[in-house]
């Protein structure tokens, strides 16, 4: 780095902190009570991740270094150009809610929803915000638990509060059924199409998605979670062994054009949403028996061998 | 500030120097046991929202301030406890120098986060002072005497402070089982037995609770789990979700009665969510018969030994008129908890009042089931719900330690149904598993309760303990 590109930089970092530091406070997620601006301190390249439900960021350089920790509690985050999302925990009065925060984690659209966080992502211009959702209390549910899929376009405002409402043509046919339940939302780089996870009688299908029609289509079965590489070629998921989510779920890709599955070299089981690093590496959680996340990396064409990316971490972005 | 990883092998170089080497006398029969940290880490008020749990360093100073923290989990030890040394090594680097080791203390805290703790959220050093170090050299061993904190099995903390501004550096636990600090736990010798503390009468005559919640569905959970049952007298308890998925009399006769059935008659259970996916829990009413309370109500009670009661409630609070302050079920309880003469009360029901678990939420709809317990003085809670196990700390109502009058809450959700996930650790809980099967063993002593859980064959988790009641 040239001196002037550092201390651009720093003026920069300078000038957000100052303005993290002097807002703040007002506009932190329930509980919070301190400064957000360590979340921005450091040069070059961060990753956010949640430690125990604080976000907070690591160099991407040094991703099990020292870790800038802020106040701001989640269930989920993700963020993505200039948006920070984050589904914060249910209290003891309150229920979750998404709140979409700008680099400084200063707050701006905020909405109060009913569940139990589960997933959360960011399109990557930072426009999509979609979210899912554990719920009680839809007793039809095949699957056993049910869940809740959200959308919002934080360029319209428009919410789509749940996929349940859009057209599902399923096998090339229109379908309806009161145990449909979607999990697990990525969007491509148009902010309209997107795919998703639809669970309907004891499948379990990924669906591509049109927004703004209002529709999604059933593709192909058991896949859970998936994520689109930046590229838009491939999408990285988790895929039930032998097709029986109770066997656990294998990291794969799949290559949209061919139809191609390449399991990655991780074997243990993986119940998230994988994450794309760049084109050529995913990321995603594992967690231990006592309910520590750690995140790992794994080479995306399949090979390689999973890299313990950030102790005590989860919810990559 | 970077991870150290030189002096893991510049260590062997260097003499060693070690303080404070004196055991007591007639140490012929002696056994020790050394334990790794669980977690360390520093804070740094220079750098107040930054965590440095991964560093292969930890300081003690005074300018800027910093302040370390250690948590040990001692295991496995049997005998009473006749020394415990703390072991720190210094860095070998310059600087690690100092004219104070630091101010070793006592903490309440045990459940801080390795990887979370900043000089923002810290825990607080509440605790008496454990001993002080005077002046350490680089690349040395130094030894805090800590027998009269560590008395035997279970999880303890440590934080260290320093008044001078020339600050210590020791080597973390990720620097490598060279330089790691140690607990080193020294039974038996020929120090005379210390008055083993609460030392639980073991004699037969304590009565035995044991069981667990989301039991029998068709897999083999639950078969692994009812085989524990078999060798372990006592009251069987539930937890609730007793089968899957819909609570209905054939899968009670199919998946229940064949595992868990074996030992119906001494079984009282809790009904959960799935039992009530059969209008009414008809399903589970017609098993269990008498056993489960009134079927318009699901909530009773019982005695067990000369000292305890036992509290069954019905948190499927809209099939029995609500879990709110005014309900009729709040206010059974509270005439129960009144009429009550005995010392101990633990109480069990379905939904977790707060719970780690990724797929069910702390459930606040139970709260008001919560702080009758407590205000009437009540020792611990067990519930199901999340498939998986978890034990607090004694907590009051708003989930702050309380070791004067907090109960235990568990959530013993390891009875068979395959486990969820945990997310977002939340305060205070101290003992966690999601990967083995198991049930909730609970003795019920005179004036305490011994907590065991019992995996199932060939797993290895274990955690118990023993509180007194109060």
């Amino acid at each position: 780095m040239t001196s002037l590109q550092g201390r651009l930089i720093i003026t920069i970092v300078a000038a957000v902190v100052l303005i993290g530091v002097a807002l703040g406070y007002a506009v932190l997620a329930p509980g919070a009570g301190a400064p957000v601006s360590a979340a921005l301190a450091g040069e070059g390249p961060r990753l956010q991740v949640l430690t125990n439900g604080l976000l907070s960021t690591v160099a991407r350089a040094d991703p099990d270094g020292p870790r800038e920790v802020t106040a701001v509690r989640c269930d989920r985050a993700h963020a993505a150009a200039a948006t920070v999302a984050c589904l914060t925990p249910v209290g003891a009065l309150t229920a979750t809610s998404l709140v979409v925060m700008d680099r400084a984690l200063r707050a701006g659209t905020t909405i109060p929803l009913t569940g139990f966080p589960n997933r959360l992502r960011v399109s990557a211009s930072g426009r999509m915000v979609a979210w899912t959702l554990f719920i009680d209390g839809h007793s039809y549910a095949a699957s056993g638990f049910s869940t809740q899929t959200g959308v919002l376009d934080t360029r319209t405002g428009r919410i789509v509060r749940s996929l349940e409402d859009f057209a599902i043509t399923r096998d090339g046919r229109p379908y309806r059924n009161a145990d449909v339940n979607f999990w697990g939302v990525t969007f491509g780089a148009d902010d309209n199409r997107f795919y998703a996870t639809l669970s309907t009688g004891g499948r379990r299908h990924l669906v591509e998605g049109d927004f703004a029609a209002g529709t999604v289509r059933t593709l192909r079965d058991n896949v859970e979670c998936p994520s689109l590489s930046p590229d838009g070629t491939r999408i990285a998921y988790k895929s039930a062994v032998g097709g029986d989510p109770a066997s656990g779920w294998r990291l794969s890709v799949l290559h949209l054009a061919t139809g191609r599955v390449v399991p990655l070299a991780e074997t243990r089981s993986v119940d998230d949403q994988p994450l794309w690093l760049d084109d050529l590496t995913v990321a995603y959680a594992l967690q231990t028996g006592d309910g520590t996340n750690n995140t790992w990396s794994v080479p995306a064409a399949g090979g390689g061998q999973p890299v313990l990316l950030v102790p005590g971490a989860n919810s990559p972005a | 500030m970077f991870r150290r990883t030189s002096f893991m092998v510049a260590a062997a170089g260097v003499a060693a120097l070690i303080v404070t080497m004196s055991l007591p006398g007639g140490v012929a029969s002696a056994a020790t046991a050394t334990f790794a940290p669980v977690a360390d880490t520093y804070v740094d008020n220079s750098t107040t929202g930054t965590n440095y749990g991964t560093s292969g360093q930890l300081g003690v100073d005074n300018s800027p301030v910093k302040r370390m923290f250690l948590r040990f989990t001692v295991a496995g030890v049997s005998g009473p406890v006749s020394s415990v040394r703390l072991r720190v090594h210094t860095d070998d680097v310059s600087g690690s120098e100092s004219d104070s080791g630091g101010v070793f203390k006592r903490m309440s805290s045990t459940t801080w986060s390795e990887t979370g703790t900043t000089w923002n959220n810290q825990p607080s050093i509440d605790g008496a002072t454990l001993a002080t170090l005077g002046s350490v050299a680089r690349n040395g061993w130094y030894e805090v005497d800590v027998t009269s904190y560590v008395t035997g099995n279970g999880t303890y903390s440590i934080g260290v402070t320093s008044a001078s501004s020339n600050g210590a550096d020791y080597d973390s636990r990720e620097s490598g089982a060279g330089t790691a600090p140690q607990l080193v736990v020294t039974t038996g010798g020929g120090a005379s037995p210390s008055p083993s503390p609460s030392a639980s009468p073991p004699p037969g005559g304590d009565p035995v609770l044991v069981g667990a919640g989301d039991i029998a569905n068709s897999g083999s959970g639950d078969s692994t789990t009812a085989a524990l049952l078999d060798s372990i007298p006592g009251t069987v308890f539930t937890l609730g979700d007793n089968v899957y998925d819909n609570g209905t009399a054939s899968e009670f006769n199919t998946h229940y009665n064949p595992t868990w059935g074996r030992h119906k008659a001494r079984t009282r259970p809790v009904p959960g969510n799935h039992d009530y996916n059969t209008s009414g829990a008809t399903g589970y009413y017609g098993y269990f018969g008498a056993s489960a309370g009134d079927p318009a109500k699901g909530y009773y009670s019982y005695n067990l030994g000369s000292n305890w009661h036992v509290i069954v409630l019905n948190s499927n609070c809209s099939a029995v008129g609500g879990c709110g302050t005014g309900s009729a079920q709040v206010t059974w309880l509270r005439a129960d908890l009144a009429a009550g003469t005995r010392p101990c009360t633990v109480a069990m029901w379905h939904h977790p009042r707060y719970t780690s678990g990724a797929n069910h939420s702390p459930d606040s709809s139970v709260a008001p089931f919560v702080q009758a317990l407590y205000d009437a003085n009540a020792d611990l809670i067990l519930t199901g719900h999340n498939h998986q196990y978890e034990r607090f700390a004694p907590i009051n109502p708003a989930n702050q330690l309380d070791n004067a009058r907090g109960l235990r809450h568990f959530v013993v959700g390891s009875g068979g149904a395959s486990h969820y996930g945990f997310g977002t650790i939340l305060a205070n809980s101290e003992a966690r598993n999601s990967d083995t099967y198991g049930v909730l063993k609970l003795t019920l002593h005179a004036n305490a309760y011994t907590w065991q859980f019992v995996p199932q064959a060939g797993r290895t988790y274990a955690d118990s303990g023993t509180t007194n009641c109060h």
